[in-house]
């Protein structure tokens, strides 16, 4: 259940105890709603960089049926084929946040406990925000909503595609693996503690953990036993009570749902690691991980990614001793790596980020890139659809007028699935599917931001 | 309510560094000899942890590690700000000046130069961010590193920046790195009236060194973050019932009033003076606001909304006060008027957020709307969302840069951080571009300084080689070995 994705209930995620789920969504392919998709495209002579394989000059990239059927010097496409002249531009796969709270309205932290996986980040997406509009406009084509970082175990997260002015459901990246988001260090500890609760030190933080799994053990345990009951005829045998917390829980330790950690200190890498094995399940990424530089060697080891910011620092004790080098430092001790926003306002210009770590640690173009699209997409674990322009991918592409690793570039078009959402020289909004109006988000989208007293 | 105090937003500690030693890059050079500079900083020598340690006990910092020394820079591209790009150029700097500006072989280098290659690099003069919160903060959620404001009422012309200025802070030396060498340090915006600007010289001895000029413009905000609504504002804190001025009524008439309560006080002192009384009792928060009421210094209205700024200019007007506006993130419908007040504009932040109607690119166009206006405009550092943290401050540039992305004119956009800044601020006689005479603020980089990619190679300021190191570096080298 919680399954976010009943186009395919066969797939790998989340699917637990065989209970019918009380979140499935309608699955319409609504998506396809509004179809102006040529069924063959071709955006020719265009400098294509793509992520996975260098970039090629003067190429170009064919998309069929909203996949890529094609990318290189030249593409056999039919003369039908709409053809885009990319003369003089940039086309890059389309950008990819891995941790966005935009479109949430403030909705990203339940402060009311300090363990609450059965929250529900997609219970808050508004799909009307404006926020995703600007994210749009700077070449943001998937992102992953992600709880806040109050609570040590948020909740579950959802990816979207920005396919802004579709409806909610159209909006949600089919098929995506379920991510559920765990916190540590300082907000936690200053939101309970800063009510007498517990935890309010990184000593109860990390029990809180130790004790919800154990807790999760025990109810599979139970479940297990009342199944072995069944399975040996007991038809008398009454079952567990269902509990939406635990279950969750019990989805991370079956390795249900990709661990994403909000975790600044190098201390405590090595401690979540730790619990990670003790229980085990992974840690699919720190996100933030600004010490990273510190324990890389050791982190790359257990094959853990990090989503970092590429320079920011000092807002509060536990991002003191934040470099700028540490993306490329990290990635060159082979931790994969990617850039984040958690921000509605640096989620509109994440190429920069990416262009950033040219200067700080001498990123290749191809590493630079590969932060702000590949790498994210294996962190939300959509890697073998998207954040590359690779054959078969989805066709989630971004045209700029300028190189987009430098400050100077603006996206000109953005295409989702081979559908065209975003194009700059249309007047008014430069959108193409959205009509209406727009609600404004709430703050500025970010992990730090949280509410002093709680609510 | 939500709390701005884990945001990223202004704060300080006491965090000192030392600020010579290794990486320096013009250590050792001697007369006539060229000084290669380094390839990746990445491969700069490492301070040992020992290093590091005993540089964060030690108490040094800012500190100029040597007298300013006769040095050209020869080959490079000249960005002059003021008259225009030498593409082949010498820059020579003695006594903390720049002495000579041109072209290749038709300036005369001095025989007890230091010659500096800089085939390959771009020169340019110091940038200078209009808005910033240096000294003032150190880790944006620790209160105790905080110095912003006095929030306890909304009229304080009294409170001087100097007195708070913390010249040790970590975020000088992260900003100087990136080729940023002076600021107007102001405090934050939760007042109407919070205090008094300094204007500051990024690097220096200690605090005397790097404040160029005290109380150089008066800092004003007017719109809704000023009333007391009894939410406390941004920090929290408040009381939970509103307090007076609690509308924007309530602001503009207790300014309105203020400023009359500043003539009549000048006039009773004035009189006072003439009867030599020396019975007369000075008011700090009056005598604070004539030198503005004289129209002697600018003040600097921090304003969002157009319509605000429809009703502040009219206030300054009436008072006949200096005005450099800041902020105007919504004004795209009134552009035309704020080009008729006739009076600067520091834009920032460009990333601030439009309006849910408008389009995305409605507050990154601002900059080349008002430059096309014939606007004098500034750029600032601010992130999105108001107060500016200093945190970024490094990232300027790219700011700028941002701005030429959305239709300013590069030079435009250069002198926005530099030569506009240093005349609104009336230090346009000693920085703000390459000119004989100035101050020798200047940055080498190997290319474009509005480009993120872009790596600033060396900072001059007042013509000493600043060391190209801060906390970061260092804890970029310690840890990869």
């Amino acid at each position: 259940m919680y399954i976010f994705n009943p186009l395919s209930p066969g797939r790998r995620v989340a699917l637990c105890l065989a209970v019918a789920g009380i979140h499935s969504i309608a699955a319409t392919t609504a998506a396809q709603q509004a179809s102006s998709i040529p069924a063959d495209l071709v955006i020719r002579n265009a400098t294509v960089m793509t992520a996975s394989h260098g970039t090629i000059e003067h190429g170009s990239v064919w998309v069929h049926a909203g996949k890529i059927a094609g990318v290189g010097a030249s593409v056999n496409a039919p003369s039908s084929a709409t053809v885009v002249d990319g003369t003089g531009m940039w086309l890059t796969p389309g950008i990819i946040d891995p941790h966005s709270h935009s479109a949430l309205d403030s909705d990203v932290n339940e402060a009311t406990s300090p363990v609450t996986p059965s929250m529900h980040m997609i219970d808050a997406f508004d799909n009307r925000s404006a926020d995703l509009y600007r994210a749009l406009a700077g070449g943001v084509t998937t992102e992953l909503l992600l709880h806040g970082s109050a609570n040590m175990i948020g909740g579950q997260a959802v990816v979207i595609k920005n396919k802004f002015g579709l409806d909610r459901d159209a909006m949600l990246f089919p098929n995506a693996p379920g991510s559920i988001k765990f916190a540590s260090g300082e907000n936690p500890k200053r939101v309970y503690g800063g009510r007498d609760q517990l935890p309010s030190t990184r000593m109860g933080n990390f029990e809180v953990m130790r004790t919800s799994f154990e807790d999760a053990k025990h109810y599979m345990a139970e479940w297990d036993a009342y199944n072995t009951k069944v399975a040996k005829g007991d038809k008398d045998t009454v079952p567990p009570k269902r509990d939406l917390k635990l279950e969750a829980l019990a989805d991370v330790l079956r390795g249900k749902l990709y661990v994403q950690i909000h975790c600044y200190r190098a201390d405590e890498f090595l401690t979540e690691e730790a619990i990670a094995r003790e229980y085990g399940y992974k840690v699919r990424a720190f996100h933030h991980a600004l010490e990273m530089y510190k324990v890389a060697d050791k982190i790359a080891a257990d094959q853990t990614a990090i989503a970092t910011f590429a320079d920011w620092w000092g807002y509060k004790d536990e991002a003191r001793d934040a470099i700028p080098w540490n993306a490329v430092i990290s990635m060159r001790k082979g931790v994969k790596v990617a850039l984040k926003s958690d921000s509605d306002d640096h989620i509109r210009r994440l190429n920069q980020e990416a262009g950033k770590m040219v200067r700080y640690g001498g990123a290749t173009e191809d590493e630079a890139i590969r932060m702000v699209t590949l790498n994210p997409a294996w962190i939300i674990g959509v890697d073998d659809r998207t954040g590359s322009i690779d054959v078969g991918k989805d066709a989630d592409l971004v045209l700029w007028n300028h190189d987009p690793l430098s400050t100077f570039a603006r996206a000109q078009k953005v295409y989702i699935d081979g559908d065209l959402f975003f194009d700059a020289s249309l007047p008014g909004l430069g959108t193409t599917h959205f009509s209406g109006v727009m609600h404004d988000g709430g703050g500025f989208g970010s992990d730090d931001e949280i509410e002093e007293d709680g609510q | 309510m939500m709390s701005s105090l884990f945001s990223r937003f202004p704060a300080r500690t006491t965090l000192p560094v030392i600020l010579s030693g290794a990486g320096h890059l013009s250590t050792g050079a001697v007369e006539g000899s060229a000084v290669a500079f380094p390839n990746s900083l990445l491969r700069l020598p490492a301070l040992s942890f020992i290093g590091i340690a005993l540089a964060l006990v030690a108490t040094t910092t800012q500190l100029p590690a040597q007298q300013p020394q006769v040095i050209a820079l020869t080959g490079g591209k000249l960005l002059t700000v003021s008259h225009g790009t030498i593409e082949d150029g010498v820059l020579v700097m003695a006594d903390g000046k720049i002495v000579a500006v041109g072209e290749s072989g038709k300036v005369k280098i001095p025989s007890s130069a230091k010659v500096v290659d800089a085939k390959g690099m771009t020169i340019y003069p110091g940038l200078i961010d209009p808005e910033s919160n240096f000294g003032l903060t150190e880790i944006s959620a620790d209160q105790m590193t905080n110095d912003l404001v006095e929030r306890s009422d909304e009229i304080m012309p009294h409170m001087h920046v100097y007195d708070a200025f913390h010249s040790e802070t970590e975020l000088i030396p992260v900003a100087r790195l990136n080729g940023i060498t002076n600021a107007v340090v102001a405090p934050a915006s939760e007042d109407t009236i919070p205090g008094q600007d300094i204007f500051i010289q990024m690097y220096g001895k200690d605090r005397d060194q790097m404040i160029m000029g005290r109380d150089i413009a008066l800092a004003m905000n007017y719109g809704s973050e000023q009333r007391r609504r009894g939410s406390g504002g941004r920090g929290g804190g408040g009381s939970g019932r509103p307090d007076y001025p609690s509308t924007r009524m309530g602001l503009i008439t207790q300014l309105r009033q203020t400023f009359l309560d500043v003539q009549d006080y000048e006039a009773h002192r004035d009189a006072a003076a003439k009867k030599d009384d020396k019975t007369f009792k000075r008011d700090l928060k009056m005598e604070a606001l004539i030198p503005y009421l004289q129209g002697e210094r600018p003040v600097v209205i921090g304003v969002y909304e157009g319509y605000d700024v429809e009703t502040i200019m009219a206030l300054a007007q009436e008072f006949h006060l200096k005005v450099i506006l800041n902020h105007v993130t919504h004004t795209q419908e009134i552009l035309d008027k704020i080009a008729s007040y006739h009076v600067p504009v520091i834009v920032g932040s460009i990333y601030d957020f439009p309006r849910a109607d408008q389009r995305f690119d409605a507050v990154y166009t601002l900059p080349a709307e008002l430059a096309k206006r014939g606007v004098k405009i500034a750029i600032s550092s601010a992130d999105a969302g108001g107060p500016v943290s200093s945190h970024s401050a490094r990232n300027l540039p790219y700011a700028a840069g941002f701005a030429v992305a959305y239709g300013l004119p590069y030079d435009e956009a250069l002198k926005a951080i530099t030569l506009n800044v240093a005349e609104m601020f009336g230090f346009a006689d000693r920085l703000g571009s390459l000119d004989v005479g100035k101050m020798a603020n200047v940055v080498v980089a190997n290319g474009d300084p509005l480009d993120v990619r872009t790596d600033v190679k060396q900072v001059y300021i007042q013509g000493v080689p600043v060391p190209m190191e801060d906390r970061q570096t260092r804890l970029r080298d310690e840890y990869s070995k």
